[in-house]
């Protein structure tokens, strides 16, 4: 240690290759315009000009889409990878973006023996004093005069720079091993913060989500019921009084239940988590609007076969309604799933820490090691897109509905 | 009794019965809550003084908030976030919908991928996202970089703050270059002048990444209610894209679009996990808490002032509700329902 390696400057005038891609594509998007304009514009509807029109316009089309896709999937694929990093590659800069060898140790230029090289983000946090641009492509990086400050004490002499690439030691800094998984699922046992981990975590959310959403189900499923089929007293009243409630921000509601389930006994219980989530005003208001659409000829038809109403619900309303229940129970659960604020304030001890509560202390606990961090999130997102890939048309369904309506 | 009147009386018993574990978590949960939390927000309820000793105090809760410079600070935030995160989102999400209606192949894997963050949970997302716009580390400044060294092949790279930057972003990207400093400007012009602070602007961009998936699926399938011999009369007649997106797509959708406004409206009021995960402090400055969790923060540690909270949470309240009205007055007359 204690030797500068510096990489060789490329020369000024930025990446050429990369300039080109760049000025290719502005070139193809300005050409495509031009052709869509023209043909747009002329009142000639041969089928050259069409047919060149539609391919300039689908280019662009799908230019935006391919863009608009890597935005949308760019974060989730940097949590994936970041997972499988060691922490000096996480917290390196610039990033590493693939599975791939970069340089570990290097020779000393004078001495000939090898020495640690670490990437220079790392080397800019901790103060060390060897320094060095490794790449997996070795193109090598300017390093600035910035980059100079935490080696002031460094003499000149010890700047050298190293242009041979293939003197390098390199390693594979992204592995597939569940290394950091292992350790981000452990980890609240190792801090301070107690003598649970994710296993609890995911057990209480789970459980309290599921229970929350089956309840919630039923309770909403009599309900719309009794508002779409039923004639009783007070039902147009009752009825406002229900859709006013969901514009009431949740928030207003959280103090007065907080003083509510201290006053019962139930914080920190699995009551608190569940209990309040057994019923959903904008459950019903979905129930009730798909029950509408049933025709009212079933029920005589029931009620001629000697059938009960409620026989009729179970039996007949029920089972013709099932996509409006898939798509209330994905809704009820995912708010289940991704609340914070309220198992934030109802429960205090580690063994009823719900998994969002949990990644929330983990990103208190370890607000550096984005490694840790990014399995952590893993573990709160890929169920839940594991099960959307399962349920898809449901989901999507479900949500575009809500907005016919 | 008739036996006619019999049956309703016994349908109505019934009925209720129905309604009955329902409205009993409703009762217990939401509307009793719901006047428990005025009646709080009229007393002084702390932790040092419990539910019991309350005494009332008038509106001294609600002025001491609309006094407090904190609440105008949080105010102010909660209002640029939806100010900028609620168009910015429908916009792009209907500049997606209408490049994905109509026949191209591949329409669902997009739909599929835009939709795709919709579903990730919020705290999540907001761990990802503050890596991504970390100073030393995250893909924001190496984006920069690579965009100015590589690209324009300037002598050094160009970098932000983004979590901690509290300037905003006008002021940052468009004022500051041009030379211009924005002072005081009376009644807070100078903060809408401004923009939000890039720390905030990080946050809205989360917000945006994450819903304009749901946007865009409520929009496309909007869309694809439009009848399509609209479309082929209007071509017969001579109408350029422009024309028939202002005579038939953008009428035709406007009751859509009016669903997500106002469900966007009320969410962006509501949205306080991005803040809190990104930036646990409140931001550069305090420009990114929101009010709700300006009202965790009063209610529930420190002091737990949650009188005062209340008093906060009603406020809030009142605001989504006046929003919510305001847009069915004002907009709600303009969306055309027909056809």
């Amino acid at each position: 240690m204690g030797a500068l390696i510096l990489a060789q400057a490329p020369a000024t005038g930025g990446n050429p290759l990369l300039q080109a891609v760049v000025a290719l594509v502005i070139l193809a998007n300005f050409a495509a315009i031009v052709v869509l304009y023209l043909c747009s514009t002329s009142r000639a509807s041969d089928s050259p000009t069409q047919k060149r029109g539609s391919i300039a316009g689908a280019f662009l089309k799908y230019e935006v889409l391919l863009f608009g896709a890597v935005v949308m999937l760019l974060p989730f694929y940097w949590m994936i990878v970041t997972a499988f990093k060691d922490g000096q590659t996480a917290a390196a800069f610039p990033p590493v973006w693939t599975p791939s060898r970069i340089a570990t140790k290097a020779p000393d230029p004078k001495t000939g023996e090898m020495i640690r090289v670490v990437p220079l983000g790392t080397a800019q946090r901790t103060g060390e004093q060897v320094r060095v641009v490794p790449y997996d492509n070795m193109v090598f990086r300017r390093v600035q005069e910035s980059d100079f400050s935490v080696t002031k004490e460094i003499p000149d002499p010890d700047f050298v720079f190293l242009s041979d690439p293939a003197l390098f030691q390199t390693d594979s800094v992204i592995s597939l091993d569940l290394k950091n998984f292992r350790r981000a699922w452990y980890r609240p046992e190792e801090s301070s913060r107690g003598q649970v981990n994710f296993q609890t975590y995911f057990a209480v959310s789970i459980i309290s989500s599921l229970l929350a959403t089956v309840g919630t189900l039923i309770t909403s499923a009599l309900a719309a019921f009794a508002f779409a089929r039923l004639v009783f007293w007070g039902k147009t009243y009752l009825f406002y009084i229900v859709l006013a409630t969901m514009m009431v921000p949740g928030q207003v509601l959280l103090i007065p239940n907080f003083l509510i389930l201290s006053s019962i006994g139930w914080l920190d219980t699995w009551a608190a988590l569940v209990v309040p989530w057994l019923a959903s005003v904008f459950t019903i208001f979905l129930m009730r609007q798909f029950f509408m659409t049933i025709p009212e000829d079933l029920w005589d038809a029931a009620r001629i076969d000697g059938a009960s109403r409620f026989r009729y619900l179970w039996q007949v309303v029920v089972p013709l309604s099932r996509p409006v229940f898939v798509t209330a129970g994905i809704f009820d659960f995912l708010n289940n799933w991704n609340s914070l604020l309220w198992p934030l304030i109802v429960t205090s001890t580690p063994r009823m820490r719900t998994l969002m509560v949990g990644l929330q202390n983990l990103n208190d606990d370890a607000g550096a090691e984005f490694h840790i961090l990014m399995a952590a999130s893993c573990f709160a997102v890929l169920p839940v897109v594991l099960v959307f890939f399962f349920l898809q048309r449901f989901f999507i369904e479900g949500i575009a509905r809500t907005g016919l309506k | 009794m008739t036996s006619a009147e019999k049956r309703k009386a016994t349908e109505s018993i019934e009925a209720w019965l129905y309604l009955a574990p329902a409205l009993a978590i409703l009762c217990t949960f939401w509307f009793l809550p719901i006047i428990i939390s005025l009646l709080m927000s009229f007393g002084n309820i702390t932790a040092l003084k419990p539910m019991d000793q309350m005494a009332f105090v008038g509106v001294r809760q609600y002025t001491d908030a609309l006094r407090s410079s904190e609440f105008h600070q949080s105010l102010w935030n909660t209002v640029n976030y939806a100010l900028y995160a609620v168009p910015v989102t429908i916009t792009l999400a209907m500049l997606i919908a209408m490049t994905l209606n109509g026949r191209m192949k591949g329409r669902g894997i997009f739909r599929t991928i835009f939709f795709l963050p919709y579903i990730t949970t919020w705290v999540a997302v907001s761990i990802v996202f503050k890596y991504l716009f970390d100073r030393e580390y995250g893909i924001g400044n190496w984006l920069l970089e690579v965009i100015s060294l590589d690209i324009l092949g300037m002598e050094s790279a160009y970098r932000l703050n983004w979590l901690a930057e509290p300037r905003g972003i006008w002021e940052l990207f468009l004022l500051n270059p041009l030379g211009i400093q924005v002072g005081r400007m009376p009644l807070g012009i100078d903060n809408l002048v401004k923009g939000p602070s890039l720390s905030l602007a990080c946050v809205i961009a989360t917000s945006v990444w994450r819903d304009v998936g749901y946007a865009m699926v409520i929009i496309l399938a909007g869309l694809q209610n439009i009848d399509r011999s609209l479309y082929e009369a209007a071509s017969i007649d001579g109408a350029g894209p422009l024309q028939k997106f202002r005579a038939i797509t953008f009428p035709l959708l406007s009751p859509v679009t009016f669903f997500i406004l106002t469900i966007s409206m009320i969410g962006a009021f509501k949205v306080f996990i991005p803040q809190f995960m990104m930036t646990p402090t409140g931001g550069p400055d305090n420009t990114t808490t929101p009010m709700v969790m300006y009202l965790y923060e009063q209610g529930f540690t420190g002091e737990w002032k949650l009188s005062y909270a209340a008093a906060v949470a009603y406020i809030l309240t009142l605001i989504i509700l006046a929003l919510t009205l305001f847009q069915n007055r004002l907009l709600g007359k303009r969306v055309e329902y027909g056809h």
